[in-house]
């Protein structure tokens, strides 16, 4: 499952819901690759998580080099934090998947593309729209891997 | 010498808010308020663009009700185009609010009030959450989830998107609804029909806990607004509102849309952005009253549906007259979810659900429309005005939260006076004072139709209440 987070009028903040957009073309015919797109990651997709294999979590990331495409595994989170009704991060997710459905998944990554800018607007800053080719090659390479049981 | 004391933010609302509580030289609790820190606009910058944008631009006042926005605003505009929409658009949007009801009500009960009620009011703060709960009873934590889940499917099915949706638009819905899709929904009633009688059940085992939460938790005598069918039977989207009093005999009735801003008042108070309303033959503040789902259960007569009409028979007998606690707003949630689900199923067996025909046409025909639809947590109505092109020229909404306003700040007043001893409190009693407000579900972002991250108005009072400093940040 790749599950995206952001939103398109944020500038670079969109870049979860076009990867997915991209996902979703790429990988239809397979039945075995599933696509969400949410704006915020809320504790319903806890039950999405606890019904795939792999989950490859894709998101922009403000504290990372503008365009800068970054993976990264996605661990439980150890403590029971403050599960939040509109967003909550990976690795609360995971934790919450964890107990409600006493089920992890076999691999979770985080992919992020590093935010230019978040500002008010659609389309991209020059340096995420120069990386997204690279994205889309990380993600392809990703669910390839999770399909052939890698 | 008096102190102030203040929770800033209150936690596991929608929105931000503050709560001051001010002890007199005793340590007493002298007063106690609930402030709405939030400004938004939306009244304002509506004026000047054309109508049929209002259902989508009002829709962003909020990201868990919007439907209840766009009913409410569609019903305004197409009371300003004079047209009466088809009969299967009505039934499509009734089954839209209703799945918007279940999954707010799942998310109220689940995410934000069942950590206290099932954790306890005392537990753990670090563990006081949706996760808390999901560990200690996975079961009813699993239900939470999936009933959020299928309310926010239906709306999907129905409209195409989870939040936000452009399917309801003046004069019906842009698209009809597919058997596919009509299977779908029904597909998912059976496990929603479980999982809230199974939450009820729940919540009938623990309630007799929190007796002396029951007692001081918003427990006063006040009146109550809701819509209510001609019949007497609950009704949430089509229908007129009824004013009850403290002993439940109606006060004004068949208050339709455009009538409610000639009966009902906004007071303003400077401890808030959120406004007050009143009724305006008795005034502000005994004009006051409560709305949403404890304020429905008390009005209506039955819910009209089976299961529904057991449970609030059951909730009736909780006191003679009027259900005056606000600790029960959990329960009548519940009785509330069990109706959506089972009207869901009968509206689906409409032999006319799946007609083509779902879209009025018409322009503009009155300079005045207003429109009102019950929201999860209460009255909803729009208001607008247009010139001869359609353009809004004038917007007010009056917002369920707002409605609540006043009990909510009673709520606390009676909550910290219960829970606040001599100037000494406890973590529990600070989460009780929060949990008073928990009960109303209150949506702040909606009652101030606010913006992003609120500038925050810190006041600091002495025993007199005049404000000897004050800290505004943004």
């Amino acid at each position: 499952m790749i599950l995206a987070c952001g939103n398109s009028l944020r500038g670079d903040d969109g870049a979860g819901p076009w990867l997915a957009g991209w996902a979703e073309e790429r990988f239809h015919s397979n039945a075995g690759v599933r696509v969400i797109a949410r704006m915020q990651w809320t504790p319903e997709l806890a039950a999405e998580i606890a019904e795939s294999n792999s989950v490859l979590f894709v998101d922009c990331a403000i504290d990372g080099t503008p365009g800068e495409v970054r993976i990264s595994p996605v661990e439980c989170a150890e403590d029971a934090g403050e599960i939040a009704t509109h967003h909550n991060d990976a690795p609360h997710l995971l934790r919450l998947c964890r107990e409600l459905y006493g089920v992890s998944p076999r691999s979770s990554l985080l992919l992020t593309v590093g935010a230019g800018s978040t500002e008010l607007g659609e389309g991209f800053s020059t340096d995420v729209s120069s990386m997204m080719p690279e994205a889309c090659r990380c993600i392809e390479r990703i669910v390839l891997e999770a399909l052939s049981g890698g | 010498m008096s102190r102030t004391v203040i929770i800033d933010p209150v936690t596991r609302l929608e929105g931000h808010g503050k709560i001051t509580i001010m002890l007199d030289d005793g340590g007493a609790v002298e007063n106690a308020l609930f402030h709405v820190t939030q400004v938004r606009g939306f009244e304002r910058f509506s004026e000047g663009r054309p109508y049929y944008e209002m259902p989508s631009l009002m829709a962003r006042v909020c990201g868990i009700c919007p439907v209840s926005h766009l009913l409410a605003s569609a019903k305004a505009c197409e009371a300003i185009m004079s047209v009466r929409i088809p009969h299967t658009a009505a039934q499509l949007r009734r089954v839209l609010n209703l799945a918007q009801l279940l999954q707010s009500h799942a998310l109220s009960f689940f995410y934000l009030a069942s950590p206290d009620l099932l954790l306890g009011m005392e537990s753990d703060p670090t563990t006081r959450n949706v996760l808390g709960v999901a560990a200690a009873t996975p079961v009813l934590g699993k239900a939470g989830v999936a009933l959020r889940r299928i309310g926010q499917t239906i709306i999907e099915l129905l409209s195409g998107k989870r939040i936000h949706t452009g399917w309801v638009v003046p004069g019906g819905v842009t698209e009809p609804l597919t058997a596919e899709k009509r299977d779908s929904i029904l597909a998912l009633l059976p496990e929603a029909l479980r999982d809230t009688q199974m939450a009820l059940a729940a919540y009938k085992q623990i309630a007799d806990k929190f007796k002396q939460e029951i007692e001081v938790f918003a427990n006063f005598p006040s009146n109550y607004l809701g819509m209510v069918d001609s019949d007497g039977s609950a009704v949430y989207t089509d229908g007129n509102l009824r004013l009850i009093d403290q002993a439940g005999y109606t006060i004004e009735d068949d208050i339709s849309a455009i009538r409610v801003t000639q009966v009902f008042g906004e007071a303003v108070e400077p401890y808030s952005f959120t406004k007050f309303p009143y009724y305006k033959p008795l005034g502000y503040p005994d004009g006051c009253y409560r709305v949403g789902p404890l304020a429905r259960l008390n009005i209506v007569a039955n819910m009209g549906t089976d299961c529904a009409d057991k449970e609030l028979k059951e909730f009736k007998q909780l006191s003679k007259g009027p259900v005056e606690s606000s600790f029960f707003y959990h329960h009548a949630r519940l009785v509330e979810m069990l109706y959506a689900i089972e009207m869901i199923e009968r509206i689906m067996a409409d032999p006319k659900i799946l007609d083509k025909h779902v879209k009025a046409a018409a322009g503009v025909n009155r300079l005045e429309g207003a429109g009102h639809a019950e929201a999860p947590r209460g009255v909803l109505h729009h208001h607008y005005k247009v010139d001869e092109n359609g353009k809004i020229v004038w917007a007010n909404l009056m917002i369920a939260t707002g409605h609540n306003n006043y009990a909510m700040n009673r709520g606390v007043l009676q909550a910290a006076r219960a829970y606040v001893k001599k100037g000494k409190f406890t973590e529990g009693a600070l989460n009780r004072i929060q949990a008073v407000v928990r009960t109303f579900d209150p949506c702040l972002s909606c009652s101030t139709h606010a913006y992003g991250q609120m500038p925050l108005n810190v006041e600091l009072l002495n025993s007199d209440g005049e404000i000897v400093d004050r800290l505004v940040q943004g």
